[in-house]
């Protein structure tokens, strides 16, 4: 069981990561000028106003690559303990497990590129 | 330029701020004609408008603060350039680049229904460069002079001063 | 084909007969007048006989409009006008939009500029003028805007439909080279319609013309399409010296062939350049500006212009060429064929770049001959058509070089064609240059005040975009009654919201590029 005391440079790196963002950011405000025209704040569309509605229903196949993303989201989460308990080669079969658990993984990838997942072909509207 | 937060202003920190702006002007394609040829010619190698630190054209008018009016503006765009140019935040400068961009260029007849003569009827300009198209090396000259209205001093000697 | 077209017209309407005229003096072969309710029966015979709708403009006469139609073919050699006369108080006529594609957009060009109102148009909204115009412009007299139209005239606003949304590809985009607006129905990342929007750079050509003389108004002509601008000074020129009858010496000829195809190449690099910054290649538009730059100082050597050129002058040159221009012509060719070899190892065959292009914006026979495409895409769809072979103007016939054609018609074919066609430029700059003549640059009798006979004629030239049509109807003045010019870009982008249908957005891109438009002379 390690002390808590070991974990005080990770406390540093984020006192410093959080003043890092917000320092720029509060002298910013402090000199820049500040004016506002009639459409400063419109969305930039190309210097037209947009019309039409953004809030629609999108098509399958970014539904996918969502999927791709979740999966491969948890599998970060699960190699956050091997980063920290990894020993460099003291014990090779630790490397050879981490290899077979990303590979694992990777088949699902290459499922999915071999289905065509990643190729969208022309549609064709009547 | 609009209210500010700090009620005084420390001129050692205007000056920084201003030789820091001069010096990375970065432009937004507003590329409408002619002149917009003549604008690309002078980014690229022969009159590199790079070691100025402006040649970092940004589409978006969100991250640029130099507006090269290049072409003429006619009414049907005039609602867009207005937009484009109150979405730019500020501080940001305008150069009008081309006769069409300064009082309506070779098309400004009697008669006419559809340009307007001369951008500065919409925005504040801040340089002029004439020509039909201007050379590059007179938009160069035009950037010069910018610097010069932004810092106060000249960076470069002018062709008055080599001869 | 003159004979069979002259034939089955006759055959077609009873009462009014095909006259013949003269091709040198006119630019057409035959010329039809007939009646408004009968133009869709000619139209439906020219497109089984194969023509293609090359150019619908209006012309007003005082007493009455007359609608003009030129009809012409790709492979054979006949062009057709037909004309229609309307009532000023109450202009109605049929459209022709049902027959030919290309007819819905020159339509409501018309109609916005005369008012004459086309039965059968889907789609009437204003094409090119601003939303507060309140006359028609291109009227001898100001002829207030009717209540009708006055509805159409901020009435552009797309029906939306379920689970899309559209997004402007607006007239500030660094790909759309210059001003064009499309507006895109978007399905996720395919898109459903394009609908592009012109306008925003219309600088009033065609009224100006009618204010000036024929030389004032030969700076025009540069800014219309500003980087081939040689090819739109060349076409007026020898149109005004076609109507006039003025015949340029030999020694012109050869240099304006020689200037026109030195900016034919320097507008092709261009283009190479922009479209592939467009598809994200960054280094191409670096050097191709490096070579661009050898031609502009050439030409700066002889006609003072580095961008918008004004060089040639009714009967000739204003300025001849000498020693230095002969010299850094020899060296531009022999520096150029080694740089081809480097845009062919940085692009041709770079994976990303074929990837990209091939299969991409495929253009059919059929959609060429129906919305009368013209220039290198029609080249790469497979019609072997060039007006530079076709109907010969300064110098062109003597000269030996080959039309290079496609195959497939997608954007990759049209890259290719547009490729040799640089090739073949330098070898038609050697031959000019290793057989001009010696002479005089100006023709002898060029009056001051040009006064061209009473009659209209329609000459084409091939610019790097297309074929480029001039129509000047003169009336015994020095100053245009009117002047119609027919743009090569007008009618590529007809076909734009055809191809790129159910295509990705990046692919839209990648089409549009391939086009090679240029804004300021679609809106003219």
């Amino acid at each position: 069981m390690r002390s808590i005391n070991e974990f005080s440079p990770v406390l540093l790196f984020i006192v410093v990561a959080v003043i890092f963002t917000i320092v720029p950011i509060f002298i910013a405000y402090l000199i820049a000028p500040r004016t506002k025209g009639r459409k400063t704040l419109e969305t930039y569309e190309c210097g037209i106003e947009p019309f039409g509605s953004a809030w629609i229903r999108y098509s399958i196949t970014y539904y996918i690559y969502a999927l791709i993303f979740i999966a491969f989201d948890v599998d970060v989460l699960y190699l956050f303990p091997v980063a920290v308990s990894y020993t460099h080669g003291d014990r090779w079969w630790e490397f050879v497990a981490l290899i077979v658990f990303v590979s694992l993984l990777a088949l699902a990838i290459i499922y999915a590129w071999g289905k065509g997942v990643f190729r969208w072909e022309r549609k064709y509207f009547p | 330029m609009g209210k500010e937060i700090l009620p005084v202003r420390f001129a050692v920190l205007d000056k920084v701020l201003n030789l820091a702006r001069a010096n990375s002007l970065w432009p937004m394609t507003f590329g409408l004609a002619c002149c917009a040829i003549e604008m690309m010619a002078t980014a690229m190698s022969r009159f590199d408008l790079d070691r100025f630190g402006a040649a970092v054209y940004r589409a978006t008018p969100r991250q640029a603060d130099l507006m090269i009016v290049t072409g003429t503006v006619t009414k049907k765009i005039a609602p867009v350039f207005t937009t484009l140019y109150d979405q730019m935040p500020s501080p940001k400068w305008v150069i009008a680049m081309g006769n069409c961009a300064i009082s309506g260029g070779p098309f400004a007849f009697e008669g006419q229904y559809s340009i307007i003569e001369g951008v500065d009827l919409l925005v504040p300009v801040d340089v002029y460069v004439p020509g039909c198209p201007p050379r590059p090396e007179a938009l160069l000259e035009g950037f010069l002079k910018l610097e010069e209205k932004i810092t106060k001093t000249r960076r470069f000697p002018g062709p008055e001063k080599r001869w | 084909m003159v004979e069979e077209v002259k034939s089955g017209i006759s055959q077609l309407l009873r009462e009014r007969r095909p006259v013949e005229e003269p091709y040198g003096e006119k630019g057409y072969h035959l010329s039809v007048d007939m009646a408004p309710k009968d133009l869709i029966d000619v139209g439906r015979f020219f497109k089984e006989k194969g023509f293609y709708l090359a150019c619908a403009l209006c012309v007003d006469f005082r007493d009455y409009l007359e609608l003009v139609y030129f009809f012409a073919h790709h492979e054979g050699h006949c062009r057709v006008k037909v004309t229609s006369r309307l009532d000023p108080q109450a202009p109605y006529a049929p459209s022709l939009s049902s027959v030919f594609g290309s007819a819905l957009w020159y339509e409501r060009e018309i109609h916005e500029f005369f008012g004459v109102r086309f039965e059968g148009h889907p789609n009437m909204a204003y094409l090119f003028l601003h939303g507060g115009i309140d006359f028609y412009p291109l009227r001898k007299e100001k002829v207030m805007v009717s209540e009708e139209d006055r509805a159409l005239l901020n009435s552009f606003r797309p029906e939306e439909g379920e689970d899309t949304f559209f997004i402007n590809l607006g007239p500030q985009h660094p790909s759309t080279h210059g001003v064009l607006r499309v507006v895109l129905k978007m399905d996720g990342e395919y898109i459903e319609r394009a609908e592009p929007v012109m306008g925003y750079l219309h600088r009033m050509h065609e009224k100006m013309a009618e204010n000036r003389t024929y030389l004032q108004f030969l700076p025009n002509t540069g800014r219309m399409d500003y980087l081939g601008a040689m090819a739109f000074n060349l076409g007026y020129v020898t149109a005004v010296e076609r109507l006039c009858g003025i015949k340029a010496p030999p020694r012109a000829q050869y240099v304006r062939v020689i200037a026109t195809e030195l900016n034919r190449i320097s507008s092709h690099l261009l283009w190479l350049g922009a479209y592939l910054a467009d598809l994200g290649a960054m280094t191409p538009f670096l050097y191709v500006f490096d070579d661009r730059e050898q031609i502009l100082d050439i030409l700066e050597g002889i006609t003072g212009s580095r961008l918008t050129y004004c060089y040639f002058r009714f009967g000739g040159l204003f300025n001849d060429v000498d020693e230095d221009f002969i010299t850094g012509v020899r060296r531009f060719i022999a520096r150029m064929r080694g740089r081809f070899q480097i845009y062919d190892d940085l692009v041709t065959k770079n994976v990303i770049f074929i990837n990209r292009t091939r299969n991409v914006g495929v253009i059919t026979r059929e959609t060429a001959r129906q919305y009368g495409v013209s220039g290198p895409v029609l080249r790469g769809a497979g019609i072997a058509m060039d007006m530079r072979k076709k109907e010969p103007y300064a110098a062109y016939g003597e000269f030996d070089f080959s039309i290079p054609t496609g195959s497939y018609g997608d954007a990759h074919d049209i890259y290719l064609v547009r490729f040799k066609e640089m090739e073949e430029s330098l070898n038609i700059i050697e031959q000019a240059l290793n057989g001009l003549p010696e002479g005089p640059i100006m023709a002898e009798k060029v009056p001051k005040k040009l006064k061209p006979p009473k009659g209209d004629l329609y000459h084409v030239v091939e610019t790097p975009r297309g074929e480029l049509g001039i129509y000047i109807v003169s009336d015994e003045s020095d100053i245009p009654y009117r002047m119609k010019w027919r743009v090569p870009s007008f009618a590529n982008l007809m076909v734009f919201p055809e191809l790129v249908r159910g295509c990705l957005l990046a692919d839209a891109i990648a089409i549009l590029g391939s086009l090679d438009l240029v804004i300021p002379e679609i809106d003219r």
